[in-house]
């Protein structure tokens, strides 16, 4: 592996973002082509993080910088593989349902995710079910996922999947969705395609529904 | 006679100085006057704007002298009384004076039956509110669960409702909004009397919980408003996660959530002046693996001292945390945290240390927990009544009696005073080995679970006039009828 491959995977185990820009056009002026520079330079450095992550060695600070340095390099890239037809892991429209306010499990999920080399579309918090069947139509995300932390406004995902459903929408996209009051047994009962416990194993699931 | 003698009989516990507290107080009152809140609620706006504050769209910054003005009329000492007129079950607030009750709202519970978790019932609001009612440290109740199996939006309705039957220790009461929070208003009424008897002898405390960071949200000011305007007593609690929704320090934690809290506060004592206000709220820490808000972490203990002392030094009384565990099961690691966050609460002074009986990070009630607990504050309450000094307690007399090469065990003075001095357990077990194994070698488990199971098969009931019972009923039916209509 070239060195600069392999300085990118210590930069991105180290969370250094705002060198990112200069490192990821650097690497491509030497010559290494958008799919290399993820696999082997990005990927090898998060999937480090991921096992450290697990491990316990590694925390949630540390993993969002990580996170943030393989945004800052895939923004660059992500076009330029979009053009030579290489598929990225795919896009994810994200947000907290209508009435609930709470946004930082849905916020841990999108940079996550996007250290597992997805594309947010972050819609906020207190969204309309009209707003994500809106979202969907206009990115056609692989995955649409969905978070409260209220008893309340969990079943707003339930008439969320039912705006889409009437939309027409639904088959288009997975739909995950999360949250603290939120269980394996609700996501089936709505007919969402996934659940996640945590923001980690979110981006797990993204993957496997994607895969 | 004696002159300018100075007593500490209690054990004491101060943590910050004056000096520093002044410190987190000033904090408070910069953050309230230079970034301010945003207040997603017309009306409160109206009220703060109408009082002095600065409204720029929802951001709402407030001039310190009126949070001080706040902060002069709201009492520091009131009480919340039992709705059956019996004086033990009044909650009399006020310094030096430590009370706890369980938390509201969790998803899940452990069965007193089979000891599973599963989703919280109905039928699990009778079994709390009576293991509330008989056990004796435990003062005032919440119902440990939001009810699964009855429609959402009046789950808190019917938590009430079943509380309210089952134990006549004043309830703190979690609402969705401005409905149930007027349904459960119309019972409590009902019981006391009228409004004007509830204002004189208030049995419920309004519960209600602004979101951080600096966000006073919609439904919780409908119910703050709501509380005010009919004199009901209020916890303003926001429930911030160091590292995550607030400053991950304990002092930077702490200046936000009293500024979360005090905004509220502001609101309620310019509607209703002299509302008895319990300023919150929950401060613990994000665990940066299991990415949860941390219910067993030495942290929220020390927090929620450092809020408690900044509360006092504003003339406040605090809605304090203890007795709650991440743990998953009946465990050492249940007791572990669960004991020493009671003593710490209990330490502090934090007037009503709620969220006995947490498990797994406040997503399952336990009664277990909650018995358990109750020994442990037991054995905190000891400790913290402390050594009284006085010419009989230091017994020189006895000692004259008895003199070198004696034995109290008969004297007067024993017999005076070993009920009063010692702490009887319920639980914890100091018989000898020999009797251990002949009681059928019981774990600490094994004796928790049969006290509840021994309070619920002899816990009487006090009824409910049948005039509150019969509003109960109209109540229900009428809000299932509007939960319909909300729904065609």
């Amino acid at each position: 592996m070239s060195e600069i491959l392999s300085a990118m995977s210590t930069m991105v185990i180290e969370g250094n973002f705002p060198d990112m820009v200069d490192i990821t056009k650097q690497a491509l002026e030497e010559g290494l082509n958008p799919e290399q520079i993820l696999n082997n330079g990005l990927m090898p450095g998060m999937d480090h993080v991921g096992v450290e992550f697990k491990a316990g060695n590694m925390f949630v600070p540390e993993v969002l910088r990580s996170a943030k340095a393989m945004q800052v390099s895939m923004d660059i890239l992500r076009p330029l593989l979009a053009e030579t037809g290489i598929e990225t892991a795919g896009k994810i429209v994200i947000g907290t349902v209508k009435g609930d306010l709470h946004d930082i499990g849905k916020n841990l999920v999108g940079m996550m995710c996007e250290g597992a080399g997805f594309e947010i579309i972050d819609l906020g918090k207190n969204i309309e079910p009209e707003a994500f069947v809106e979202a969907v139509k206009e990115h056609k995300p692989n995955i649409l996922g969905m978070s409260a932390l209220l008893t309340t406004t969990m079943r707003t995902m339930e008439r969320t999947i039912k705006a889409l459903e009437e939309a027409g929408v639904r088959d288009m996209v997975k739909i995950m969705i999360g949250g603290a009051p939120v269980t394996q047994d609700f996501a089936n009962q709505i007919g969402a395609d996934g659940y996640a416990a945590n923001a980690a194993s979110a981006s797990d699931m993204a993957r496997q529904l994607t895969a | 006679m004696r002159t300018n003698y100075r007593a500490n009989s209690g054990v004491r516990f101060r943590m910050l100085s004056d000096d520093q507290l002044q410190e987190l107080f000033d904090g408070v009152l910069h953050v309230l006057e230079y970034i301010g809140l945003e207040v997603k609620h017309e009306h409160a706006r109206e009220v703060l704007k109408a009082a002095g504050a600065w409204v720029d769209g929802d951001r709402v910054r407030l001039p310190s002298h009126m949070v001080k003005d706040a902060l002069a009329k709201a009492p520091r000492s009131f009480t919340v009384f039992a709705r059956d007129g019996n004086p033990e079950h009044d909650i009399h607030i006020g310094p030096g004076r430590a009370h706890f009750g369980p938390g509201p709202t969790c998803v899940y519970f452990i069965d007193v039956e089979t000891m599973e978790r599963r989703p919280y019932q109905l039928s699990d609001v009778p079994n709390v509110a009576k293991v509330v009612d008989s056990l004796p440290n435990i003062d005032f109740c919440e119902s440990l669960g939001s009810v699964d199996n009855v429609p959402y939006d009046l789950s808190a309705l019917y938590e009430f409702a079943e509380m309210f039957r089952h134990t006549t220790k004043p309830i703190v009461a979690w609402s969705f909004d401005y409905y149930d929070s007027n349904a459960i208003h119309r019972i409590a009424v009902e019981e006391a009397g009228g409004q004007d008897a509830f204002e004189k002898r208030p049995t419920y405390i309004h519960y209600c919980e602004p979101l951080s960071p600096l966000i006073s949200t919609t439904d919780s000011l409908n119910k703050l408003v709501f509380a005010a305007e009919h004199r009901i007593p209020l916890v303003f609690t926001p429930c911030p996660l160091a590292g995550g929704t607030a400053p991950v320090t304990p002092a930077g934690i702490i200046i936000q959530a009293a500024a979360e809290s005090w905004m509220g506060l502001t609101i309620a004592q310019n509607i209703q002046p002299g509302l008895p206000f319990i300023m919150g709220g929950v401060l613990s820490v994000m665990d940066m693996s299991a990415m949860i808000l941390s219910y067993g972490a030495p942290e929220l203990s020390l927090m929620m001292a450092g809020i408690t002392e900044l509360a006092h030094f504003a003339g406040l009384p605090l809605w304090q945390t203890g007795g709650c565990t991440d743990s998953k099961t009946f465990d050492e690691q249940a007791i572990t945290e669960g004991s020493l966050s009671v003593f710490f609460s209990a330490l502090s002074g934090g007037d009503l240390c709620h969220d006995v009986g947490y498990t797994e990070s406040g997503m399952t009630g336990s009664v277990f927990q909650l018995t358990a607990m109750d020994e442990a504050i037991g054995y905190a309450r000891r400790i913290t009544r402390g050594i009284e000094v006085n010419e009989d307690t230091l017994a020189v007399d006895a000692i004259h009696r008895v003199g070198p090469n004696g034995h109290y065990l008969k004297d007067k003075h024993t017999l005076r005073y070993y009920k009063s001095e010692y702490w009887l357990p319920n639980l914890i077990d100091r018989t000898s080995y020999e009797d251990w194994v002949l009681n059928g070698e019981n774990s600490f488990k094994d004796r928790t679970n049969a006290r509840v199971k021994n309070i619920l098969a002899n816990y009487e009931q006090v009824p409910l006039k049948p005039e509150t019972e019969k509003l109960i009923d109209e109540v229900l039916a009428e809000a299932e009828e509007w939960v319909k209509q909300q729904e065609a």
